[in-house]
């Protein structure tokens, strides 16, 4: 191995030492939140100055585990953004008991480490570790406050469902390797796309329930919403992100190239989960009156658009799905950071009622929600819109129309719901007080910093998308050209 | 060149500043919208000088910012074009923009919504100068668009009055007529030429499609639509007067100088289609001349001085329509520019006068203000100079006496249309002077006394009322000396004057195609408009004097109030449209279209309800879920 395959794995290497920095700083100094705060923040930060020197070094492959390519990385640099982001709305979320949540951070990271080896796993034993080590710690971070009920009940709700998932997830990976003799996923995913044998078919449909879950698509969402619901809004915004991001990305880059994703029976099972899940996830949204489970079933759908572009696959339908990753990443992250900045000690910030009349008091603030609720939706001159648009034409050029319909649709519907968040923010303070909190607190400088950065984000990337778009397509080109050359 | 982009970049930071400090003082608001906008005025003045100290003749410099969207062949850049056009368009909105926010600092001190007013305004020069500078259709619609919507919100600004509401629909539904007809007509370029660039459309369009050809046709009168719509021409004319509602500012700046005029910019911008359809253009003129005899002769009717004004506007923007249509673009524009100098002033000195009477808006109820309000008065009758285009004030005297010449050898439908012009000299001086009269002269019309009485103020007939503010004064000044000047940069050759301006444009707009007249016939032709402008005034005088006998009442019945509401417009649409419309919905109210609709809706709601059902929070219920999803997904890859 040479000098420069080390430095394609420093990335990793930062994220885990670091990890166990903050630990050890923890053992030593439990009391000191901001030292765990800012080692957990300056490895994130180092890990993503890393990540420009490990680009050149880029396509390589680490044993039989990682591939290293621009496309790992540029996942990489996805996951550790979002946490960086976490990170500040937990600093903003977590004030008022700040001794005690020196933890979370750590907890954070290690899910990151998760999902940058999930990312730039290339076999069925890097892909399961990199699987149980972002969930792992999830499990904390749901129940992380202790206190309340709902959020232990919810954090084994998790435990459970999530071991189930990993159960079908294992049994399929294990029929896939009876079958063909190998742990890699792109051969894998070869098998399948040929005429395949019912063991290689049951097992890729085992696996499918497995990453199912972890997307929170139809009909493997019902968890969503509780989750969402009990979890601290920081937990419930990586959750949503980096998560299931991690998994879209290694999605695309095994099963895209491979040809599964375009024909044959798992590409009508795709293009069935993804119309489910559109339609599901947004009609279970429409009388939603709280605003985390709101996102939660929104979610359900924005996964489902995702899938569209998946299912349209080659280096469109890639491209199409990093970039529709990035949009949704910066407006979920936007409406996190407010649910995380207006939410106190006593009270989450979750019932929409509780957002009448925010214009009033946080113009800012309500300008930001505003535009993410509405990049959300999808409206001209957002982040949202221009990854639906991309979506839409990938899935224009693969002859989706059944699909691209039913987005269409869809996109209709959910600014109903989205709108009637936006018409709450500029509508005067209930009188009886019904909900909303009074006072209201001042916004967290770290969460408004957070909320300000993913706005302005928003705006840019929906205004001039030009340079992200072309190099995402640029970074999507390779994957394909990679995966031929590994085989 | 790149300056270009921080024209319109200043306005929209202002108003996102104004926007998001939204409780910020009034006097903070106030200053950043001025502020903003006189940057934006200093960067078009610069780009102006740099480009006229190296002209460029030919195709204009362009700017791409960034590319917004590129789907297959079509790409949409954010591109600003800079030609002569598109810095003359800057020049105006900019310079009368700035001025009229310097006047309502003032002006408007004391309203509620003082940073709101601000911030619409800053926002509505932000989009007009996109509008002008886009360099394709879509940019131009988005700037379209935008200047809409603050006219919208700021017909509408006093909110709290039932009808300003209504007022602001109104005219926000009957432009939206002329907008959607010219979003076809760009969907329809697109498709058939596959550009969105303008000159490009110029360009494919000459060489793709024969001269008179349907589709140029069709694609002209789609443009002329939105045009027809914005610029308030008939048939689309009818939300102008009721745009009154609005501030004083407003109407001088949307209503008068800038957006009511955009149309004006389209067709030149677009001269390249209409040169295509013959009879496109010959319609632009046809409807500009038919606008300007139907709103002038209105205006002769109006009590209310605002309405007046905005009957006015509507007739000059027909000159400039017919001069479109005659092919004489330069001077359409020339028109356009000098139109907005008088007539802001015009507008703004109404507004200080309005102010002064405690909200009179009635000129019957005013008189005699020549000895009140001296200041208001000399500039009040410099901009009425200019808008019956009289010596000594040279701006309109220079742009509507070419427009009026350029009808004469224009060739046969051009006589008709030369008279219809004279015409509209005609009663465009009388209204003016009918006017002028009524406000200023006398000694005071007994009904301003008494409406003095009723708001228990201190002063008397005779006496001066309050001095307005330099911050009123001094925009009212610079546009009064622009007015006297203006017309320099374009003098009629014959009396010694040099075509700079016509020169200037002439490097973007096409040449008029036709052979000057003689110089003879060209003072002649002065002459007569001159003579008509004159004969005009008496009738002005005579009005005037008709009113002052005792017991006469301002027309309520009869062919005069018919005439006052426009023409009956209005009823006429109420009958053809609203009322069939308004008995359709009635009638259709349970229908099947309507429960189809409605269905969808309920629908997806009780659906949402079936669905939420399974949200049971139930942990051994979600493990079934997996489960079955699992065995479906099994049976599905085995079968499939």
């Amino acid at each position: 191995m040479s000098a420069s395959g080390y430095l394609g794995l420093l990335p990793l290497a930062i994220l885990a030492g670091s990890a166990i920095l903050v630990l050890f700083g923890l053992a030593f100094a439990r009391q000191r939140y901001e030292t765990a705060f800012a080692l957990s923040m300056a490895g994130l930060v180092a890990a993503l100055a890393s990540l420009f020197f490990a680009w050149t070094g880029a396509p390589q492959r680490f044993t039989a585990l990682l591939v290293l390519d621009h496309f790992a990385y540029l996942s990489m640099a996805l996951s550790i953004g979002a946490t960086i982001v976490v990170e500040f709305m937990s600093f903003a979320y977590f004030r008022a008991r700040r001794e005690e949540n020196g933890e979370f951070y750590f907890l954070l990271q290690l899910a990151c480490l998760g999902c940058a080896v999930l990312a730039s796993s290339s076999s069925f034993a890097s892909f399961f570790l990199g699987l149980e080590l972002l969930s792992t710690p999830l499990f904390t971070l749901i129940g992380y406050r202790r206190e309340r009920e709902a959020g232990l009940r919810s954090a084994f709700m998790y435990l459970i469902l999530a071991g189930v998932s990993s159960a079908f997830l294992l049994f399929g990976m294990a029929l896939v390797y009876l079958e063909t003799g190998s742990l890699d996923i792109t051969t894998a995913a070869r098998a399948a796309s040929g005429s395949a044998s019912f063991t290689v078919l049951a097992g890729l449909a085992l696996m499918t329930v497995g990453i199912g879950f972890k997307l929170a698509v139809a009909p493997f969402h019902v968890w969503t919403p509780d989750i969402y619901d009990a979890a601290p809004a920081p937990a419930t915004a990586f959750i949503a992100t980096a998560s299931k991001g991690a998994m879209a990305i290694l999605l695309v880059r095994f099963f895209a190239p491979a040809g599964i994703a375009g024909a044959g029976p798992f590409a009508w099972i795709f293009a069935a989960i993804a119309g489910i899940s559109m339609f599901t996830g947004n009609i279970l949204a429409l009388r939603e009156g709280n605003l985390k489970r709101l996102l939660a079933y929104s979610s359900i759908a924005h996964l489902g658009y995702i899938l569209v572009a998946f299912v349209a696959s080659g280096n469109q339908g890639s491209a199409a799905v990093s970039f529709y990753l990035v949009a949704y990443f910066v407006s979920n992250l936007a409406a996190f950071a407010a649910v995380a900045g207006l939410s106190t000690n006593e009270a989450e910030a979750d019932s929409i009622e509780h957002y009448r009349g925010l214009a009033k008091g946080h113009p800012w603030a309500a300008a930001a929600l505003t535009a993410s609720l509405l990049s959300l939706a999808g409206l001209p001159l957002t982040a949202g819109f221009m990854g639906k648009f991309v979506i839409f034409e990938a899935g224009a050029g693969a002859f989706l129309w059944v699909l691209v319909v039913i987005l269409a649709v869809n996109s209709t519907i959910s600014i109903f719901y989205y709108l009637r968040v936006v018409s709450a923010l500029y509508r005067p303070a209930s009188e009886a007080g019904t909900g909303s909190m009074s006072p209201r607190p001042a916004m967290p400088a770290l969460a408004a910093i957070a909320l300000a950065a993913m706005a302005i984000a928003i705006i840019v990337i929906g205004a001039m998308p030009g340079s992200l778009m072309a190099f995402i397509r640029e970074v999507a080109r390779d994957i394909a050209s990679n995966a031929a050359a590994a085989l | 060149m790149s300056i270009v982009a921080l024209i319109p970049a200043f306005p929209f930071a202002g108003a996102l500043l104004i926007f998001l400090g939204w409780r910020m003082k009034g006097r903070t608001a106030a200053i950043i919208g001025s502020a903003a906008v006189g940057l934006s005025m200093a960067s078009a003045i610069t780009l102006a000088s740099i480009s006229s100290l190296s002209p460029q003749s030919g195709s204009a410099f362009g700017l791409v910012l960034w590319n917004w969207l590129q789907v297959g062949s079509i790409s949409v850049p954010i591109g600003l074009a800079v030609d002569a056009l598109s810095i003359v368009m800057c020049l105006v909105v900019t310079v009368v923009g700035f001025l009229i926010h310097l006047y309502s600092v003032d002006h408007m001190a004391g309203e509620e919504g003082y940073g709101r007013f601000f911030g619409y305004m800053n926002l509505f020069v932000g989009s007009m100068l996109t509008l002008v500078l886009a360099d394709n259709l879509l940019l131009l619609y988005l700037g379209w668009e935008g200047v809409g919507l603050c006219s919208y919100l700021l017909i509408g600004f006093w909110y709290r009055e039932s009808a300003n509401g209504r007022a602001a629909r109104k005219a926000f539904i009957v432009t939206r007529i002329g907008d959607i007809s010219l979003l076809v007509g760009i969907f329809l370029l697109a498709t058939s030429l596959g550009s969105l660039d303008i000159q490009e459309i110029g360009r494919r369009a000459a060489s793709a499609w024969p001269l008179g050809s349907p589709i140029a046709s069709l694609a002209a009168a789609l443009v002329l639509g939105g045009a027809l719509g914005k610029s308030a021409q008939l048939p689309l004319h009818t939300w102008l007067p009721d745009a009154m509602a609005g501030p004083s500012p407003v109407s001088a700046l949307i209503h008068a100088a800038t957006m009511v005029t955009a149309g004006v910019y389209l067709v030149a911008r677009t001269n390249a289609l209409f040169a295509l359809a013959p009879a496109v253009q010959l319609a632009v003129a046809i409807i500009g001349a038919a606008t300007l005899l139907v709103a002038g002769w209105s205006a002769l009717f109006q009590t209310d001085i605002k309405r007046v004004l905005a009957y006015s506007t509507m007739s000059q923007i027909g000159y400039m329509f017919l001069a479109l249509g005659l092919g004489a673009w330069t001077g359409a524009i020339f028109h356009l520019a000098m139109h907005a100098f008088f007539k802001a002033l015009l507008f703004l000195t109404a507004g200080v006068i309005i102010n002064a009477l405690h909200h009179e808006h009635d000129i019957f109820k005013m008189g005699g203000l020549a000895r009140r309000m001296p200041f208001a008065f000399w500039v009040f009758l410099i901009g009425s100079l200019g808008l019956t285009a009289l010596p000594p004030v040279t701006s309109g005297f220079a742009s509507k006496d070419a427009i009026v010449a350029r009808a004469w050898t224009s060739g046969d439908p051009g006589h008709l249309l030369w008279i219809a012009a004279m015409l509209g000299v005609l009663i465009t001086s009388a209204y003016t002077f009918r006017l002028l009269f009524v406000v200023f002269a006398g000694r005071g019309a007994s009904a301003a006394n008494a409406a003095n009485a009723a708001h228990g103020s201190a002063h008397e007939g005779g006496q001066e009322l309050a001095r307005p503010g330099p911050l009123l004064t001094i925009p009212l000044g610079i546009l009064a000396f622009f007015c006297l000047i203006g017309g320099l940069v374009d003098f009629p050759r014959i009396l010694g004057g040099v075509p700079w301006f016509g020169t200037f444009l002439g490097t973007a707009l096409p040449p008029a195609r036709e052979a000057e007249a003689g110089g003879g016939s060209e003072l002649a032709l002065a002459l007569a408009s001159l003579g008509t402008s004159l004969m005009g005034i008496l009738i002005g005088a005579l009005l005037w004097r008709r009113s002052l006998k005792p017991g006469f009442v301002s027309p309520s019945s009869g062919i005069a109030s018919f005439f006052k509401k426009g023409w009956g417009f209005d009823r006429i649409y109420a009958v053809l449209f609203q009322t069939p419309f308004e008995w359709l919905c009635r009638v259709n109210r349970r229908d099947a279209v309507n429960l189809a609709s409605n269905g969808i809706g309920t629908a997806n709601l009780a659906f949402s309800r079936v669905l939420r059902s399974s949200q049971t929070g139930m942990i051994r219920w979600y493990v079934a879920f997996l489960a079955v999803g699992g065995a479906l997904v099994i049976a599905a890859a085995v079968i499939l």
